[in-house]
């Protein structure tokens, strides 16, 4: 008989850990060097394994997050000062004076590790999440960009353009997990009306993707001492993803949320149990903490079956107005045709 | 774009058809200028939302919705109203040769209180502004259904036609937008004002018609012949 549960874990859940962490070192060596390789082309995706990360207990900072701002935050421009007050909030968002904080994402810490204590018999057992940008199938945050300024790459990068973008934050607005993080005082607002449109710009992880256009993998990827995340080809990385939560009786998060995305996390414990015990994690957006709550629905797709009445809309006034001017001809003649009678 | 048949007191100037559609573009369109501004994130900046009766402006998904309605009529009409007329040779609204030179002249009297030239069921001001509310809308139609398949199947789509379909679509706007104001403005001019009841109910005085519009009522009479 099952041991009772204690904080929800069971001994069952012990064992799941264990043999996760088991599953995800031999699942390692064998994978194919391909996945470990960084493919430029096709659809990618990447595997954040829980089983194998842990938040780099022996550094000061996950090695992940340490390279993500060492390749990250020099490309931010200088900040100007005074930044300027945005009318009528008077909100800015300056984070460059606090470059250091390590946390939760900020527009210079586009990835941060989040923990979760489980206590499984008594046990403490520290479950280590990498968390950024998941990088959506349909991302909201790209498609209702009023500026196109975050867009979607055909790898499946998820990619804000810094000189395009307006601070407006609609994109953190939309993102279920409030996952981009604004810097005000840079960008393009600051030539256009500074004090009453935008508000700096909205960074995140962009993937890299100049790395993966080189062929390198990303940065917090090559950094990483365990090799817990890996990207390569979509199906492979789902299919690989799949092989490990079945090898250590985990689960998988990402590949339905928010109508499927290109980060798959593999976790040895329910992601329902992580979530309740996240450490930091918050609902406010303003923490940039974001939760981990298992599937989140795509909101959009409320609004997709107009989105195809708009598609359609064009062939339904064409034949409206087929109809309508046949009609209208039809009754001209025989208009005519009775006056020539008469 | 519409002849019509003649009493005592009033002229039918607009039929049916051409009613429905010019309302329901007008409507649709408000709706669309309106919750086109509420996907920018302005609504809740400038406390918009707070307004009795206007959450709503600051939540996007809502707005997005309102803007798909709106565009479905929208779009539909526009396309209705180009097959339409164009199979029936309704060609009134098209500019004419002169158009241009004989708008400053009709603009000039506006100031100078001398009498209008004869006119025939449109001013050549008026088939210049249909012109100038057209380039907009078409722009914004194209760029529109290109965004929103972008929306439902291509979120990857190529950026750099996504980045002409956005910006057409935001200048298309700002157009639009101007034309629309323009249009409200003409009818505020008080010679134009009786063409207000003329798209309300269809018709306008036999008074107004003859006294503006001699060149229209003496085709209408020349048909009834």
């Amino acid at each position: 008989m099952m041991q009772p549960l204690e904080n929800g874990i069971s001994r069952r859940g012990l064992f799941k850990v264990s043999a996760g962490l088991l599953a995800g070192v031999t699942g390692l060596a064998a994978l194919p060097k391909k996945l470990l390789a960084a493919p430029v082309e096709g659809k990618l995706a990447t595997l954040i394994d829980l089983s194998l990360c842990d938040g780099c207990a022996d550094r000061l900072q996950p090695a992940c997050v340490t390279s993500c701002k060492q390749t990250k935050n020099p490309t931010i421009p200088q900040v100007v000062d005074p930044i300027p007050s945005p009318f009528p909030t008077n909100i800015i968002e300056d984070w460059s004076k606090n470059q250091e904080v390590a946390n939760r994402l900020t527009p210079y810490n586009r990835i941060f590790v989040q923990k979760a204590q489980v206590t499984v018999n008594r046990q403490e057992k520290t479950i280590s999440i990498p968390r950024r940008c998941m990088h959506c199938d349909n991302p909201a945050c790209a498609t209702i960009c009023p500026f196109s300024a975050n867009t979607k790459d055909v790898n499946g990068a998820v990619v804000i353009d810094q000189e395009l973008c307006f601070g407006g934050a609609k994109c953190k607005t939309v993102c279920p997990w409030q996952i981009p993080q604004r810097q005000s005082g840079v960008g393009l607002y600051l030539k256009v009306a500074k004090n009453f449109m935008g508000n700096g710009v909205m960074y995140k992880c962009d993937l890299c993707i100049d790395r993966l256009k080189e062929g390198k993998s990303p940065a917090c990827m090559e950094a990483c001492p365990k090799k817990a995340m890996i990207i390569g080809p979509r199906d492979q990385i789902i299919a690989e993803a799949e092989k490990r939560a079945a090898a250590m009786g985990g689960q998988i998060f990402g590949k339905k949320e928010n109508g499927g995305t290109s980060t798959i996390y593999v976790s040895p414990v329910s992601f329902k149990e992580l979530e309740q015990k996240l450490t930091p994690a918050s609902d406010d957006p303003k923490n940039g903490q974001p939760m981990l709550k298992p599937d989140v629905k795509r909101k959009m797709a409320e609004s997709d079956g107009l989105g195809k009445a708009v598609i359609a809309a064009p062939a339904i006034g064409l034949v409206a107005g087929l109809v309508g001017a046949f009609v209208k001809i039809s009754e001209r003649k025989t208009q005519n045709a009775g006056k020539e009678n008469q | 774009m519409s002849s019509g048949s003649t009493s005592d007191k009033l002229v039918q100037r607009h039929n049916l058809i051409v009613m429905f559609e010019h309302w329901g573009i007008a409507l649709s369109g408000i709706v669309l200028l309106m919750s086109g501004i509420f996907q920018m994130p302005s609504a809740a900046r400038y406390k918009i939302t707070a307004i009795p009766g206007f959450w709503w402006s600051g939540e996007f998904f809502v707005t997005l919705k309102l803007h798909y309605i709106a565009s479905v009529v929208f779009v539909g009409l526009i396309l209705f109203h180009l097959v339409y007329h164009l199979l029936l040779k309704e060609w009134s609204m098209v500019p004419q040769r002169g158009d241009v030179s004989e708008s400053v002249k009709v603009l000039k009297t506006f100031i100078t209180n001398e009498p209008e030239p004869p006119f025939g069921k449109y001013l050549p001001e008026q088939r210049l502004a249909y012109v100038a509310i057209a380039v907009p809308v078409l722009l914004l139609v194209v760029s529109g259904l290109i965004k929103t398949w972008k929306n439902l199947y291509a979120p990857d789509m190529d950026r750099t036609l996504l980045l002409w379909a956005t910006w057409v679509h935001n200048v298309g706007f700002i157009l639009f937008f101007m034309a629309f104001l323009g249009h409200i403005g003409a009818l505020l001019i008080k010679p134009n004002r009786p063409m207000v009841r003329g798209m309300l109910t269809g018709k306008v005085s036999r008074e107004y018609a003859e006294h503006r519009h001699p060149l229209w009522i003496q085709e209408l009479e020349e048909k009834k012949e």
